[in-house]
């Protein structure tokens, strides 16, 4: 099964998505509520439904460049990158999985907080939207392109945005994973982003989605913790080739294919590697199994999950804290948060903020 | 670089002197590092004799007694002298193993070997120091004999020693090679080959004449393929043992082997010939880029002539060794008293390096030579258990027929050596025949050939027995000189008894003087327990078993991750559900 289907990047398919359907819900329901399509004498008709098209059409233009980076960016590991990758693999899967990792951790948390994320687009989309109708009189010609597109330029950046964090992300994640397991977990996770943001959008059972994404943001952390404890121990294997050389390699998973004096436990079986042990595989990408553990990864694992744990309690403390002090002022205070954040286009510092300083999200 | 040649081409004085029988040869060992360059690679330390290097060759006639008398002024190791093949019949004291049959001469010490030599043929010395003869200290030794069978078919002798060659010293080799860093327990490769210490060897030849040719391989490692160029070999003798003369185009000589042909020099003197010895790349995990497995020499019939580089073969095939007969034409042994079979298997032990095994059990050396154990325990000697649990001891009655059947578990190439007694070789299979299965195994030779050391070949099987007639501690173990010092030894505790009748006091004083120098005890069981024999705390033992799965340790971390990550779910959930 790790074959065919890859879980994290299907969780990370998933996040991004369900990210970008939000906004476009938003959007979607921002032209509803402004330009009802129920009011059928004036032109406002027309006008939403070339707004609507707009908005599909940047989605469409988004993923489509997506798709180029994305080709462009297999290509050329595939072909350049290939050797290079290969001579220092378990660096390379060692530094990727840890930043993959710490980058999820740092984004799963707003998936709990879906609603709250809608608010924020829903901000955002409407101070755009003003600021349209405050600049109306400069005639600039730049201006006015952009007045036209607005519904369509915020998908599309949007879309891209997400897109090429995707693609990075995966690439990050996926090194080590055979090609045939992408495209099927790429799939199921863009269609359940996609589903879940339609199920936002039409507002339907908070609880069940909320049950759903809560689960769903379990499963991405257990993936984290998993990616975070096989990097230190791709970094820990990489030394230990280095010291046995081709012994290590020649060895498959019987005794010289791991390091005896950080050998926490080691089966000689059972190993993610080994092809046919499918249930292993889907262990190692879920959970970070492997049939040798060394203190590295034990510790690394256990420390990564105190870590998300005093995170959680600090987040959930502060929410209290700030939850029964000036309620009002959220939208204002979180919009200029994350807002400069924006200016200086770094989306993945944003979501870090989000947990790092969730004061100001919440406040 | 012929030089070293003239010390192995003996006078032919010393074969005519048949009349002088019962000699006393001796000589005076001075053990010490000196330097050598005998590949014109580099120049390294070498152990030598009497500041020379190469060191020189033992020569005694049949019937002579031999001593040694060797000084240790190595200043930094241990040594000893084993003399390859000889039987010490009665003198078991005097093989020179270290932690077997005596202690290590340590350094500043003095140590003498007395024995008499009762069988001709073509052997050689070398330290019985774990690992350490590669470093240089070892040599040709030959026994001439007045009634050599093939005295007349050949007109002058010449000894041929081939070797591999290392750059480095075996201490820091021996450490690399068992350590947790070589978990595959690949063994050094050699930088060189050498035939008698030196390579381009000139050896000049008289047309028409025939020459024996007493080749050994005295390398720590590498098997070699030898073959003459436009020249027959008829093999006469190996490991000390006359054959009947059979013709072979090239040998093959493990590690420790000898054989001795006989070739006739051509008529003419219009060219002259390579030979060649070159190393089996199979027996290396790697070969290095740069390496030449090959040694040239020549038979020169004119000085003036060029040498002609060696001609490409297509294949390696040489003489399979189990067709020869022995000339005394001596019978299978076919009623087998006592059968002992030796598994062979490598694995890695807890510090993380790879051990050899016999039967599950790695050689780790007792803390009292084995023989001395024999001589101080009495009537318990014939109890295996007293001599250790990692000394592989059997124990063997006397005048039985006893039988070894070796199966290798390993996809490399052993050579096997018995001390003490040349083996008939009654089976021994192609590569990957598995174990031993008499059902399935060929009718044995009626007169099967003999010697005492023997390839084995990749997972495959052989079957050796020999007659318990020599009372003494010997060792079998594989002579690749890593092998050795990753355990693949047994030893072998045969007629314990009359060793005792044989040598209760007749071990001389300086035995035990090395011992008291280097702090060995003599007394007792492998231990070193006099008391109770049974107890064999405080032994020397290999490291342990790595365990299979989980252990406590591993119990405990996984239980504490699984909490960890339960605990870590619970908070998100916690989070995610709480109202905002």
């Amino acid at each position: 099964m790790p074959n065919v289907f890859a879980l994290p990047v299907f969780f990370i398919c998933f996040r991004e998505c369900l990210e970008t359907s939000i906004i476009v819900s938003v959007l979607l329901a921002f032209l509803k509520q402004t330009l009802g399509p129920e009011d059928k004498n004036n032109n406002n008709a027309s006008v939403h439904k070339r707004l609507v098209r707009q908005i599909w059409c940047g989605v469409g233009a988004g993923v489509a460049v997506c798709v180029i980076i994305c080709v462009g960016v297999i290509a050329s590991f595939y072909t350049a990158g290939r050797n290079a990758f290969e001579a220092a693999e378990h660096i390379w899967e060692g530094v990727f999985g840890i930043l993959a990792s710490l980058i999820i951790t740092l984004m799963g948390a707003a998936l709990l907080r879906v609603n709250k994320m809608q608010d924020k687009w829903r901000v955002k989309i409407s101070k755009v939207l003003e600021r349209r109708d405050a600049k109306l009189p400069i005639q600039g010609r730049l201006k006015r392109w952009s007045e036209k597109y607005a519904m369509f330029i915020l998908p599309f950046v949007t879309v891209l945005r997400e897109g090429i964090e995707a693609v990075l992300f995966i690439a990050g994640v996926g090194l080590g994973l055979p090609a045939t397991s992408f495209p099927l977990a790429v799939l199921c996770g863009l269609g359940a982003g996609a589903l879940v943001g339609y199920l936002i959008y039409k507002g339907g059972n908070r609880t069940s989605l909320q049950i759903f994404l809560v689960v769903s943001t379990g499963f991405l952390y257990l993936v984290a913790a998993g990616l975070f404890s096989k990097g230190v121990w791709n970094l820990e294997m990489h030394a230990w080739v280095q010291l046995a050389g081709e012994g290590a390699a020649e060895a498959g998973s019987g005794p010289g294919s791991y390091d005896i004096r950080k050998s926490v436990w080691h089966v000689n079986c059972c190993s993610p590697l080994d092809n046919g042990s499918g249930g292993w595989g889907i262990f190692n990408s879920l959970f970070g199994w492997q049939n040798s553990a060394t203190y590295g990864s034990v510790i690394s694992y256990n420390l990564y999950w105190l870590a998300v744990i005093v995170g959680f309690l600090f987040l959930g403390w502060k929410e209290r804290k700030g939850g029964s002090g000036a309620q009002p002022s959220t939208e204002e205070s979180d919009d200029t948060s994350s807002g400069h954040v924006e200016v200086a286009g770094k989306k993945t510092s944003d979501e870090g903020i989000m947990i790092g300083t969730a004061v100001r999200e919440v406040k | 670089m012929a030089l070293s040649l003239s010390n192995f081409l003996l006078p032919l004085a010393l074969l005519l002197s048949s009349t002088a029988r019962c000699a006393t040869v001796t000589y005076d060992f001075d053990v010490g590092w000196t330097y050598a360059n005998p590949d014109g690679q580099r120049t390294r330390p070498v152990m030598g004799i009497n500041g020379q290097w190469p060191i020189p060759p033992i020569v005694a006639t049949k019937g002579d007694q031999v001593i040694v008398n060797v000084k240790n002024s190595l200043g930094n190791e241990s040594t000893s002298l084993h003399f390859h093949g000889l039987y010490m019949n009665g003198t078991s004291h005097m093989d020179g193993v270290i932690a077997v049959t005596q202690c290590g001469i340590p350094p500043g010490s003095s140590f003498t070997y007395n024995f008499t030599v009762d069988q001709p043929g073509t052997y050689w010395y070398h330290t019985h120091e774990r690992g350490q003869y590669p470093d240089g200290l070892r040599g040709p030794l030959i026994i001439h004999d007045p009634e050599d069978p093939h005295q007349d078919l050949y007109d002058e002798e010449i000894v041929l020693t081939l070797s591999d060659w290392y750059h480095d010293l075996m201490h820091g080799l021996l450490a690399s090679f068992m350590s947790v860093a070589n978990p595959s327990g690949a063994e050094p490769v050699p930088q060189a080959a050498l035939f008698n210490d030196t390579q381009d060897l000139a050896v000049r030849v008289e047309p028409g004449k025939t020459y024996l040719f007493r080749m050994v391989n005295m390398g720590a490692f590498a098997a070699q393929y030898v073959w003459f160029e436009e020249h027959t070999m008829r093999i006469v003798e190996v490991d000390g043992v006359y054959t009947e003369p059979m013709e072979a185009d090239m040998i093959y000589l493990t590690a420790a082997q000898r054989c001795s042909v006989l070739v006739t020099a051509k008529n003419d003197t219009s060219a002259n010939f390579a030979f060649v010895g070159s190393m089996d790349q199979d027996l290396f995990d790697a070969v290095p880029d740069g390496l030449n497995p090959n040694v040239t020499g020549w038979l020169v019939y004119d000085d003036s002539k060029e040498k002609p580089a060696p001609k490409l073969i297509d294949a390696f095939e040489p003489f399979d060794d189990f067709e020869l007969v022995p000339y005394d034409q001596e019978e299978l042994l076919d009623r087998v008293d006592h059968s002992i079979t030796l598994d062979l298997k490598m694995d890695n032990l807890a510090d993380g390096a790879n051990y050899a095994f016999f039967n599950d059990i790695t050689y780790v050396h007792p803390k009292v030579p084995t023989l001395y154990t024999v001589l101080s325990t009495g009537p318990n000697a014939t109890n295996p258990i007293i001599y250790g649990e990692n000394t592989n001891a059997f124990v063997l009655a006397q005048n039985q027929v006893i039988e070894i059947i070796l199966n290798n578990d390993d996809p490399g190439k052993h050579p096997f050596h018995l001390h003490g007694h040349a083996f008939q070789v009654i089976t021994r299979s192609p590569d990957d025949a598995g174990f031993y299965d008499p059902a399935n195994t060929p009718e044995p030779p009626s007169t099967p050939m003999r010697r005492d050391t023997i390839l084995v070949r990749p997972n495959g099987h052989t079957v050796l027995r020999f007659r318990s007639d020599n009372p003494g501690v010997w060792l079998f173990h594989c002579h690749i000189e890593w092998h050795v010092a990753s355990g693949l030894v047994a030893t072998i505790v045969e007629s314990p008894l009359a060793v005792q009748a044989q040598l209760m006091d007749s071990i001389p004083s300086d035995h035990w003087d090395v011992c008291a120098a280097a702090g060995v005890p003599t007394q007792g069981n492998a231990a070193g327990n006099v008391g109770d024999l049974a107890d064999l705390r405080g032994a020397n033992v290999a490291p342990g078993r790595i365990p299979d799965g989980f252990t406590a340790r591993g119990i405990v971390a996984l239980v504490f991750s699984c909490i960890s990550a339960l605990v870590g779910l619970a908070v998100i959930g916690w989070y995610g559900f709480k109202p905002v």
